[in-house]
């Protein structure tokens, strides 16, 4: 028999796995860092100097007739607006690098040259997922706090409903599970399809859909708050709240539509007794974040339970 | 023979997709450590699989192959693979490159020897992997497996892009390595007279299945080369091939019993023994003894 090439030292170094993966993805690595650097920065001039400006603009400009949209104003609504459009997308962008990356890899056969070397391919796929990961999770929750920041100080309150799509997107938690879905789906997609285009655009396709499904279920994930009228106060919904069904009440109480609008007549011969509204008022904001995070974590986590079991089963 | 093979395969197969045909099938065979083996066969036979399938890339649709005594999965420390189109960061410098292997191996790896091994085709640590030739990628993914130190060298048609220079230069860095940490060494080629001088083991390959397996030496002695008049019968001994020219029958034989003194015999050479079996599939496959699974 032959001699061992080595003999193996007692408390080996372990692979770092880690270290080549941010050396590999440095390109995106400084890419994500300007775009979160300048997402950051607008935030924060908005906050300061920008909300100051607009602030006062809005003061000056509005009047009993209406209001001028000066530039201060404009300016510090783009660049909360760059803000929202930054969070919203950073998880398809997630998807699409994850498809286009893992997907190159195995296309071109370097993540055999991984796998040979001592790191596993599940470790190799874990690794790969869990830095991105983190500097994603990182540089959102920066996002999402700053946002927060220059929501709460409300300085120009023109179209700035915490109900709104992009506003309550880029407010809370669902914000840092996105990513996390987007890179699990450009993982998966890569290991079905092995090869990056393709990959890319499953990868994001999948994460659309998911997102607008449950942009569709969002009022849904928590009970509506039902508020009722008389037929003389009519719909009684409060200011600020996210409106969901609404309709005119019977003598049996029953909830039907309301056809009738505002002829009195006419609702006397439905026998309409009353109205009423289903709302989300703004004290619903955190359950209604925190079931959809649950809900995007979830599937986060089937996707990467599908995308290890894939890959597992191919290698040995 | 006793210890650990260095890879042992028992009625493995691998299909690639549920309706795919059969890349490899029924492979059983043992190769002891130690050894230079040369996995030879024509295109297509099975070869990357095979060595994909014992570097562990690849999972066994059925049967099982074992490596330094254990799963593909859990000897990767140990074990270095080259694949046949040396895949590497193209974005990567050479010194980067080096440094990547560091971080995805343990302190087994041995920078030393992969500097040596680039410095030695004077290669620029600073060039992007994407400007090198296929001969200096090959060098590189050579200094990426030896720098490992490997117990067992996996290398899938390891001279495909290299002129005959750096071939030369090539084979002499992996005998050194053989000689030296008594690597065993497993490479695959479809040209048989490459691998001769260098190699002392043979797994021939063909149609997915293993079709030789053996010390070259003790192939080589049990088959002989015949020339006999034609109409001779060759009963009882196997045949692997024989053709009739004229008057004259040349066989290719494995003699069970002292061979018919009137008959012409020489020794065959490797390749022709190779290209026998291959131009004859139905002649039955053979393992020498201490290479019998």
């Amino acid at each position: 028999m032959t001699a061992l090439a080595t003999v193996p030292t007692a408390h080996p170094r372990p692979a770092r796995p880690w270290r080549s993966v941010l050396r590999l993805q440095r390109g995106l690595l400084i890419v994500w860092s300007v775009i979160f650097t300048a997402g950051s920065g607008a935030l924060l001039w908005a906050y300061g100097p920008g909300g100051s400006a607009a602030a006062a603009a809005w003061k000056t400009k509005c009047s009993v007739h209406g209001c001028d949209w000066s530039a201060p104003i404009t300016n510090y609504h783009l660049a909360r607006a760059a803000a929202e459009f930054l969070i919203a997308i950073t998880p398809y962008v997630a998807a699409a690098a994850a498809g286009a990356l893992i997907g190159r890899e195995l296309e071109n056969g370097t993540a055999g040259l991984a796998w040979t070397q001592s790191v596993s391919p599940t470790r190799w796929l874990a690794t790969g997922l869990a830095v991105p990961a983190a500097l994603l999770t990182a540089g959102t929750t920066v996002l999402v706090l700053l946002h927060r920041l220059l929501y709460d100080a409300h300085q120009v309150p023109v179209t700035w409903n915490w109900w709104s799509d992009r506003t309550f997107s880029a407010n809370g938690t669902i914000a840092l599970a996105y990513p996390l879905l987007g890179l699990a789906a450009g993982a998966l997609a890569a290991l079905l399809l092995r090869r990056a285009v393709p990959a890319l655009v499953l990868g994001a396709v999948a994460t659309a859909l998911v997102h607008a499904v449950l942009g569709l279920a969002r009022p849904h994930l928590w009970p509506w708050v039902t508020r009722t009228g008389s037929v003389s106060t009519g719909y009684n919904a409060p200011p600020n709240v996210l409106l969901g069904d609404q309709g005119a009440i019977t003598a049996t109480g029953a909830h039907v539509s309301d056809t009738c609008f505002t002829d009195r007549t006419c609702a006397k011969a439905f026998d309409v007794t009353g109205y009423y509204v289903d709302y989300h008022p703004a004290s619903h904001f955190w359950p209604l974040q925190l079931m959809e995070t649950g809900i995007v974590l979830g599937a986060t986590a089937l996707t990467l339970t599908l995308a290890f079991t894939l890959l597992r089963r191919r290698t040995a | 023979m006793t210890g650990t093979a260095a890879i042992e395969a028992a009625a493995l197969g691998k299909r690639f997709g549920r309706r795919g045909g059969w890349a490899l099938r029924d492979c059983a065979f043992r190769l002891p450590a130690g050894r230079v083996c040369a996995v030879v066969g024509p295109n297509g036979a099975g070869k990357s699989t095979l060595l994909a399938l014992a570097a562990g890339l690849l999972a066994p649709t059925e049967g099982a192959i074992s490596v330094l005594g254990t799963v593909p999965g859990a000897a990767r420390e140990r074990v270095a693979y080259v694949a046949q189109d040396k895949p590497l960061y193209p974005q990567l410098t050479v010194a980067e490159t080096l440094r990547m292997g560091a971080d995805l191996n343990t302190d087994r790896w041995d920078a030393s020897v992969a500097q040596r091994v680039v410095a030695d085709g004077d290669l620029n640590p600073k060039s992007r992997i994407r400007t090198l030739s296929g001969g200096q990628c090959t060098r590189v993914a050579l200094a990426l497996a030896l720098a490992k130190r490997p117990e067992l060298l996996l290398l899938d048609e390891p001279m495909a892009d290299l002129d005959p220079l750096a071939r030369h230069e090539m084979m002499g860095l992996l005998m050194a390595q053989a000689a030296e940490f008594g690597t065993t060494i497993v490479m695959s080629s479809h040209v048989v007279a490459e691998l001769e001088d260098s190699c002392d083991h043979l797994l021939l390959i063909g149609g997915g299945r293993v079709r030789l397996a053996g010390e070259i030496d003790e192939l080589l002695a049990a088959h002989v080369r015949v020339s006999a008049p034609a109409q001779t019968a060759l009963e009882p001994h196997p045949v692997v091939e024989s053709r009739t020219t004229g008057r004259q029958l040349s066989a290719l034989l494995r003699p069970s019993t002292p061979l018919d003194t009137d008959w012409h015999t020489s020794k065959p050479s490797l390749e022709e023994l190779v290209l026998s079996y291959l131009r004859n599939p139905e002649a039955s496959a053979i393992e020498t003894p201490e290479t019998a699974a």
